[in-house]
This record gives C-alpha cells, structure tokens and sequence, in this order.
C-alpha cells in the first residue's frame, strides 16, 4: 500500500508544487507554517480540488492524472478523513456518523451499525453511541472522527490537524491514543500538524512544506540534526545559520562569522547548526578555549520545563540555554550587555 | 522541545509558536519579557455637568439610546395604524354567531377549496423550487444573477398583473396553453387547477429566496466530508444538505404557504370566482363583503388566526442565520 503524488495547481496567492511519495504503512507528517499549503495539499489528495497538473496513484491504482485526463470523484476514493474541526454531522447521533461512510458505500443498516458498534468500541466511544455530536468534548470527537474515517477501511487517511483544537491536558493523552491507532492502521497516513511533538512521534518521514514547495523531507532524526529552514529549526528550538564556507569558517551573509571544528572544504553554501544548550553566556568577555566570542544583548527569556531559554540580539542572533539559577544570579534580565561563546565543536556543518 | 510559558494563554495552542516564530529574521523576538504588566486604559474623566457630552455618556451607560426628536410619536402612529384595523376586526367579529358562521356551507367551500389550492401550490412550489434554489446557490452559471431576478418578480408585481401574465401563457388563446387545449383539452383558466397554478405563481418566489439563503449559510465542509466518506450526490442532498437547510425550508413553506393561502389578484384574474371551483377564501370574503358582512368577517378572522399561526410559528426566523 503506497501513495505517489504529483500535485501542482493555484489557489488564491498559493502556488502549490509538491511531490510526495508515502511507503506501504507508513505515516508521513506534513508540517509548515499557515498557508504554507498542506490543507490545499490534502483537500488535493482527497479530491475535493482539482490538480491543474499532476498525477495522484495510490497502491498502484490512479486517482488522477491530468495527462490522462483520469479523475476519480472524491466519493469513488478509498480514504477517510478527519477534518481539522471534526465536521461531524450535527443532526446524527455518533453511532449514524460513524456508520454514515459504511452506509454509503452499499452496507445494509445493520451492517453498518454493527460495524459502527465495532469502531466505537475501538475508540473507547461506546457510551457515547447515541449522543449528538454537540454533547461530546473535544477529546471525545476527535475519537468519534477518526471512527467515522476509520470505519470504511480506506487505504489513505488524511488527518488534518487531528490535536489542535485540544488544550494541553487532553493532548498528550490523545496523541498517544492517535499513535497507537496509526501504528496499527495498515494503510497509508498522512498528518498535518504544527507541533513539533506531535511530528517527531507519530511520523516515520516528515514532509515540510513552506510557500507550496517541499522544502526539507526526513526521518525525525535527519530533521533534528540537520535542519534546513528556519520554520524547522525554529519549530525545534535551534540555531540555524546559512552561509559560505571559507578555510575552516561559516562566512554569513552580514559579515559574522562562526569557526567550526569539522569544517567542510571552503567553497560551498552551508547550513551551521547550535544547539541552544551549546551557547554559554558571560557578564565580562570570557578568555578561554571557545572560538566564537561576540557581545550582545538579551532580548528575551522563555521558559521551558526547568530549563531558560535567552534570546540573544546584537552581533549574531542566538538562542541560549541557561538554568533559572544561571539567570538570576548573573540578573540577565535587567538588558545589559553579555558575552555569547560557543565552542567550535558544538557547531555542525553540511551542505546546503 | 520549544514551548513558551506565554503571557496570556496558558496552555493554548502550539500555533501560536509556531507562527510567531516562523516570521524569520532573528531570533529575538519582542522586547516584551515573561510577566511584564499591561497597564489597563486609563479611565475618562467624567465630563462636566453642563456639557452635552455629559448627556451622551449617561445615555449610553443605561444601555439604551435617545431617539432623534419626534420618533416616539410618529412610531406609535405607525403601530395604531398598522394595529388598529385588526383590533377593529376582533372588535366587530360576530362573535355569538360565530360557530354557526363557520359552519355554513359557502364557508366551508370555500375553506375546503383554499386549503386544496395552497396546498397544492405549496408542494408545487417544493418539488420546482427547492432545485432551483440548489442550482442558484451553488452552480455560477451564465446568466444566474438575471434568472434570479426574473424569478423573484412575481413577489413585487401586482398580482393582477401576473393574472392578466398568466392568461396570455397559459389562457385558451395563451402561447402554451393553445397547445394543451389542442393537443390535449387541457385549460387552465378558471379551474381549480388553474386557481393552483396561480397561488404557485406568487408564492415559489418566497420558497426560493428562503432556501437559498438558507443554501448559502449552510457549511459546505459538511458536503465534503460526506464525500470523502463515499456518499454520491443524491445521499449527500438527502442526508446532509436538507436536514441542515431544514429550518430554512421550514421557513420558506410556511411563507409561500401563506402567501398562497391570501392571494386574490391573480387568482381571480386566471381562475375567476366561482364557488367550489376557484372561489377561495380571500375571494369569497371579497365577494361576501357585497352581501352578508358578518360572514365576510367570519372569513376574514379565520384567515386572521392562520396568519397569526404562521407569524407564531416562524417566531422571528425570516431567514436562516449560520
């Protein structure tokens, strides 16, 4: 079971220009900043927008081909879909929804019903069987949406946004619930997510899309050592630079530069990666072993878990990792200048 | 993993990192640091007793506005006018007489008789009217804004004028209606059926506007997500899109079947006035007028109690709102 995609068309300022190829059960994850184009991607592949030109093949059998002049309707595909508000049918019962696709597909009532019964047990839903969508929490209509496209067996299912609307109690919860569903659904998947988390565990390859191109496609370990976009490094709280490599130094494009100890041979574009937790930062300027020394400014603090996060402007931009005790007794709150030193063998280089 | 401890939104959605950051450019960010104060506006100080302001700001603290001079009684003519003649009806209603009234043969004729026709005309109205609305809402033919046009005008002509359209169609002599005389012996004028055709005539256009107002509000994503759970066109219409347009065809029936049920000038124009035949009720009470008062206004009142059941029964709802 496999899906290969070609999809270009234009919607609106979109113009959008992919192609992707899925394995046999495997789980892609589309991530992107807004209007970057993955829900016109999806709605592309579920065939609720025409490809101006492309070619859409699932297992082998083509959904579309402008070529050829192939389409097949939306209703003819075997997929399901959970769309990012659910869109469960307001005037059914859950049970009516979740049968609504086996129906539909030629399955008598109780057939259908049976089959529902079946799902909804497997989503944990089956108290809720004869309650409107409107009575359910978020939580449980997200299950009851994934029932719904689970039920017809489709051999593509497209998830858009499956947590967002969730609060951050009942994600994690959801997602581990989600992961496990996918794991064992045999067909092709395909999410959307804007959380870093989220795509770092439910997918096998990730797909990130910027302005309608495919900009970087990875596992989740490529992706996190070797970021390629400032929307995947910032997604993964990296630094992220770009520039020219010359005699053992990352030159960027407004002068600074970063030593690196295992350069590549000068010449070529490169990406330099830092990790947060590599930057130390000082009151006075530091005299020691580390190659990258500049002065700066700390704009801002974030914090996650137990841990501090410094934004650090003026000279090279970068982002600090630093303990709350780091930040209160050096006060790098009160916006003075500090010292930023990275060791070059903290920074990574590769090719652009 | 990258998650702010924001300032406002504990717990919202990672979005919100997500597009703050995806900007580009340094990483920075705003200057504003976690737990800095926002201060609240500063509050007015309150205006002076002899200044104008002073009215405007008491006005608008009670909730409520002060109307431009003169409204109030030009309002309230406005209802005694638009009251005072129903108020008059129940007031010289035969009360004491009224069952009796009711009851009397012409009465329940012509009862008998509106009720078949608006009836009629109703699901007429349905089966012809709730396509087009369909087509009007979704399908951006050539043309589509004239053809809505066209078929609203029947609401603004003057009902006797689209009598007098309808003979020259559908009359002996009519451009289609010679041929359902010649081909087939059908006429239409002055016949129940044409009585029907004439209610449908001014009352479709109300079916098809509410409709596909309601069309038009209605989500389409719904639609798609049936789709993408294999239903065909026809199990999408009949399972999704009618039951969430339901309230607005609920709407659009009880107004052309009001509208149907009060029609007069065209009826009288195509059908003509003859009991048990075409005579309805609007007719009968125009007719009754000439001879007998007191049913005349037993007529009326009856159609009185309809309107008011219609207007109770839509409770506000003209047009659908999302």
């Amino acid at each position: 079971m496999s899906l290969e995609a070609a999809v270009g068309l234009h919607k609106g300022t979109l113009d959008l220009d992919v192609e992707l190829a899925v394995a046999s059960s495997g789980v892609v994850v589309l991530l992107g900043p807004n209007a970057a184009g993955k829900t016109t991607l999806l709605r592309a592949l579920a065939g609720l927008v025409p490809l101006e030109r492309g070619r859409v093949a699932l297992d082998g059998v083509v959904l579309e081909d402008t070529a050829a002049g192939v389409r097949v309707p939306t209703e003819q595909r075997p997929i399901g879909v959970v769309f990012q508000d659910y869109l469960l049918f307001p005037h059914m019962t859950v049970l009516e929804n979740v049968a609504f696709g086996v129906r539909s597909r030629g399955a008598g009532r109780a057939a259908a019903r049976t089959r529902a019964h079946e799902l909804l047990e497997h989503v944990g839903l089956a108290a809720c069987a004869s309650a409107k969508p409107r009575a359910l929490s978020g939580g449980q209509a997200q299950r009851a949406a994934l029932a719904r496209a689970l039920a017809t067996d489709p051999r593509l299912l497209l998830l858009d946004e499956p947590l967002s609307a969730m609060d951050a109690g009942a994600r994690a919860e959801l997602r581990r619930g989600l992961s496990r569903h996918l794991s064992a659904f045999r067909g092709t998947c395909l999410v959307i997510t804007h959380d870093p988390i989220e795509a770092m565990t439910l997918g096998d390859k990730l797909v990130v899309l910027e302005a309608g191109r495919v900009v970087q496609a990875g596992t989740p370990e490529e992706l996190s050592s070797h970021p390629r976009s400032r929307y995947v490094a910032d997604l993964l709280g990296l630094n992220l630079y770009r520039g020219r490599m010359e005699q053992g130094t990352v030159v960027l494009a407004d002068g600074h530069r970063l030593v690196a100890a295992d350069p590549l041979p000068p010449g070529g574009e490169v990406f330099a990666v830092v990790p947060p937790r590599a930057v130390a930062l000082h009151r006075s300027l530091p005299d020691g072993s580390p190659r990258n020394v500049w002065q700066g400014v700390v704009e801002d603090l974030d914090v996650v878990g137990n841990h501090v996060r410094a934004h650090v402007t003026g000279g090279l931009p970068i982002i600090a990792e630093v303990t709350p005790g780091a930040v209160a007794s050096m006060r790098l709150d009160d916006g003075g200048p500090v010292f930023v030193a990275v060791k070059a063998m903290e920074i990574e280089v590769y090719e652009a | 993993m990258k998650s702010r401890r924001s300032k406002a939104t504990e717990g919202g959605p990672s979005r919100d990192t997500g597009a703050r950051k995806s900007k580009g450019g340094t990483a920075g960010g705003l200057a504003v640091a976690a737990g800095d104060a926002i201060a609240p506006p500063s509050r007015q100080d309150p205006a002076p007793w002899w200044s104008p302001a002073r009215d405007r700001d008491q006005g608008s603290r009670r909730g409520g506005e002060r109307a431009p001079l003169g409204f109030v009684p030009l309002a309230a003519v406005a209802v005694a006018f638009l009251t005072l003649p129903l108020i008059a009806l129940l007031l010289r209603a035969p009360w004491a007489s009224l069952p009796g009234d009711l009851t009397a043969p012409g009465v329940l004729t012509a009862l008998r008789l509106s009720l078949i026709c608006s009836v009629g005309a109703l699901s007429l109205s349905l089966l012809f009217g709730v396509p087009l609305a369909w087509l009007l809402a979704r399908v951006p033919f050539r043309g589509r804004n004239v053809v809505r046009a066209l078929v609203l005008l029947p609401m603004v002509l003057p009902p006797v004028v689209g009598g007098v359209a309808l003979l020259l169609a559908f009359g002996r002599n009519g451009i289609i209606g010679q041929w359902l005389d010649g081909l087939f012996g059908v006429t239409l004028p002055f016949t129940t059926l044409g009585a029907m055709l004439a209610e449908t005539f001014v009352a479709m256009p109300f079916l098809v506007i509410t409709v596909e107002a309601g069309m038009r509000a209605m989500d389409r994503r719904y639609e798609d997500a049936a789709a993408t759970l294999g239903a065909g066109r026809w199990r999408i219409f009949r399972r999704v899109t009618l039951p969430l347009i339901a309230p607005a065809v609920a709407a659009g029936s009880a107004l052309s079947w009001a509208r149907a049920l009060g029609e007069f000038g065209a009826t009288i124009t195509f059908a003509g006035n003859m009991p048990g035949k075409t005579q309805t009720m609007p007719l009968a009470v125009y007719l009754a007028l000439q001879n007998d008062a007191g049913a005349a206004i037993t007529l009326s009142l009856v159609m009185l109690a309809i309107s008011l059941a219609v207007l109770v029964g839509l409770r506000g709802h003209w047009f659908p709102r999302r």
